[in-house]
């Protein structure tokens, strides 16, 4: 068995991949598109919490908030200008997909120019450890965690409880019906991309103490939420919570057994399961 | 083509004595200039663009791969380790490249051509990771990631003419030009001859095309294979150019590139799109490279394509810009829709 730090390791990576991973499908389901993006999100939010921190003095869950407004905020206006005028008729998977990845390079130009290339450190945020006897956690860890599960618990409020939830999931099931009942699907699908997006940031802000805040912090949970809603099935919320899990436990605990080639166990698991089951694990059979 | 309602007759649109004299001018570079830049440029544009002619192929399935830059890295580690480790000579490695990459395409897409759409992304981005860690890592064989110098390719002697690789640019050049009209004069081939529409048919309805009595499969993997031969000896010739491997020159972000040079070129149109493509993009990106901002190349290399997509009509790319300044001024355009039941759009 690996030790605890190991699993309390894989614990944070997957909670921050849950994340990734849910605005992912939230955005998949309404839009039908994959918005390859998302990493730089989560880096935009890093950097807007590190500036709010450090700069402006804000306190740490405060600025966290901020990032998501403001990174929302950002989401929803490349919804409006970019994946909105590509999704209309005439246009196939493929402009969208191509632009979304653009902005990729975009973002992180953006960022590179605007706050340099150094990695930036903000490890002050939250400092102390918890011990626990045989092993300790820190703060920081605790605080991703406890992070995680608050954002689940008011996702399934907000997707459950509200009258916006409730419109959200009309327009993931049916999108027609749901705008024949009134709903405006074209405001859901803004909504909705503003929701993934600064869930995105919030989580990049949250794992901002706990690693560096660079301009391609956000390649690495991209492809990784990537690969955890695909094998938990696109469109299916809790298969991107399973397969957040399944990733960012496997991620370090196979490291920690066989150190290089986990990536490609990780990677060849992924393969498997697609080649097995493509539509995921908790994916709807192919109609 | 998938993106657009929009098929143009390009037989149409550029007459063949303006494509014949872009070629001899181009073949004619080495006498006006030998300065370095502007041929490493050319080069280097004229080898991704075999590259993209590629991924455009795979793409005339139906299907988007995200993993042609892993066939680059497989063709320059074959030819690296092949001539440099083992100290064969360079032209049988060369080809040997091309063999090798074709070998693991065809069995790859055996395997995961089955999964078709997102599924078939995810995994090319996956096998790409894949190629690049083992490369990584893989000391014995790889060097890690301190990566293998190239060797040029031995001088060859024609009677007392003497062609040296080793010594200037121009021979390096002349062997892309070759390079890069035969691997065009075979996809054009390819793309207008029945297998050519085959392809077209296997992206635009599957289902149909199956009820048809066309194997999904099997033209699929005849694409993926192809792409992978021509894209291996792509890579072969790159690492020699460039004369180093390592495990971050092909990595996912120049699949990416692969991807973004077809739009900016425009996919609709194999070649020219192909060559439009990846010498507008790697030339901008060289000259970005030069300024003294950092990281300025992405911002623009992202702009370019999301305006590209945006305001050119329905993503055709830049060819078709050309294509409609020669209809405006020369020519009647002949331009025909597709019948909407065959774009995928439509389908709901």
């Amino acid at each position: 068995m690996p030790p605890a730090g190991i699993w309390i390791d894989g614990l944070v990576q997957s909670c921050i991949y849950m994340t990734m991973a849910f605005g992912m499908v939230l955005v998949f389901s309404i839009l039908g598109i994959l918005n390859w993006t998302h990493g730089q999100f989560y880096m935009l939010g890093a950097f807007v919490v590190y500036y709010a921190v450090t700069a402006a003095g804000v306190p740490f869950p405060l600025s966290l908030l901020i990032s998501g407004v403001i990174v929302g905020a950002l989401g929803m206006v490349v919804e409006k200008l970019v994946i909105e005028r590509l999704t209309g008729p005439g246009y196939g998977l493929l402009a969208v997909t191509a632009a979304t990845m653009a902005l990729i390079f975009f973002f992180e130009g953006a960022a590179g120019m605007a706050f340099g290339l150094m990695a930036k450190g903000m490890a002050t945020t939250l400092p102390g450890v918890l011990d626990m006897g045989s092993f300790s956690i820190s703060y920081q860890k605790i605080a991703v965690i406890i992070f995680t599960l608050v954002i689940m618990v008011a996702m399934y409020i907000v997707l459950n409880r509200t009258k916006v939830g409730k419109a959200i999931r009309a327009t993931a099931q049916q999108p027609d019906a749901a705008s024949l009942y009134g709903v405006n699907v074209g405001w859901v699908s803004l909504i909705v991309m503003g929701i993934g997006c600064s869930l995105a940031a919030m989580a990049g802000g949250i794992m901002g103490p706990v690693q560096s805040v660079d301009p391609f912090m956000g390649r690495i949970p991209m492809i990784m939420s990537l690969l955890a809603i695909v094998i938990g099935g696109l469109g299916s919320l809790t298969g991107a919570i399973v397969g957040g899990i399944i990733l960012g436990l496997l991620n370090s605990v196979i490291a920690y057994k066989i150190s290089y080639f986990s990536e490609v166990a990780l990677f060849l698991l992924v393969i498997v399961i697609l080649l097995i089951r493509p539509q995921g694990l908790f994916g709807a059979a192919p109609k | 083509m998938i993106i657009g309602r929009y098929y143009i007759d390009q037989k149409s649109v550029v007459p063949k004595i303006v494509i014949g004299a872009v070629i001899a001018l181009l073949a004619l570079v080495p006498l006006f200039t030998t300065s370095m830049v502007t041929l490493s440029t050319l080069i280097s544009s004229g080898i991704w663009s075999i590259a993209v002619m590629g991924f455009i192929l795979i793409l005339r399935t139906g299907q988007f791969s995200m993993g042609q830059a892993a066939f680059m890295a497989i063709g320059g580690y074959v030819s690296a380790i092949l001539t440099v480790r083992l100290g064969l000579p360079y032209w049988p490695s060369f080809l040997a490249a091309g063999v090798i990459s074709g070998i693991i395409a065809l069995g790859i897409g055996l395997i995961v051509l089955r999964a078709g759409g997102t599924s078939f992304s995810i995994i090319t981005i996956a096998f790409g990771e894949i190629v690049r860690i083992v490369a990584l890592n893989w000391d014995d064989v790889t060097r890690g990631a301190s990566g293998i110098l190239t060797k040029p390719p031995a001088p060859i002697t024609i009677g007392n003419f003497e062609i040296n690789f080793a010594t200037n640019l121009v021979p390096f050049y002349y062997f892309m030009f070759f390079l890069v009209i035969a691997s065009a004069l075979f996809f054009w081939q390819i793309d207008r001859s029945r297998v050519g529409g085959t392809f077209r048919s296997v992206a635009a309805n599957p289902v149909l095309a199956e009820h048809l009595g066309i194997h999904l499969m099997k033209y699929r993997v005849i694409a993926f294979t192809m792409a992978g031969v021509f894209t291996g000896f792509a890579g072969a010739y790159y690492v020699t150019f460039i004369s180093v491997i390592n495990p971050l020159i092909f990595d996912l972000w120049k699949s990416v590139q692969i991807m973004m040079m077809s739009i900016v070129g425009g996919p609709t149109l194999i070649v020219g799109g192909a060559i439009v493509g990846s010498t507008v993009l790697y030339s901008l990106g060289n000259y970005l490279t030069q300024l003294p901002v950092a990281n300025v190349q992405y911002l623009v290399f992202g702009a370019v394509v999301v305006l590209v997509l945006l305001f050119l009509p329905k993503g055709t790319g830049l060819v078709d810009l050309w294509g409609k300044f020669w209809r405006k001024v020369f020519k009647e355009p002949e331009e025909y829709e597709i019948p909407g039941e065959f774009s995928q759009e439509d389908e709901e």
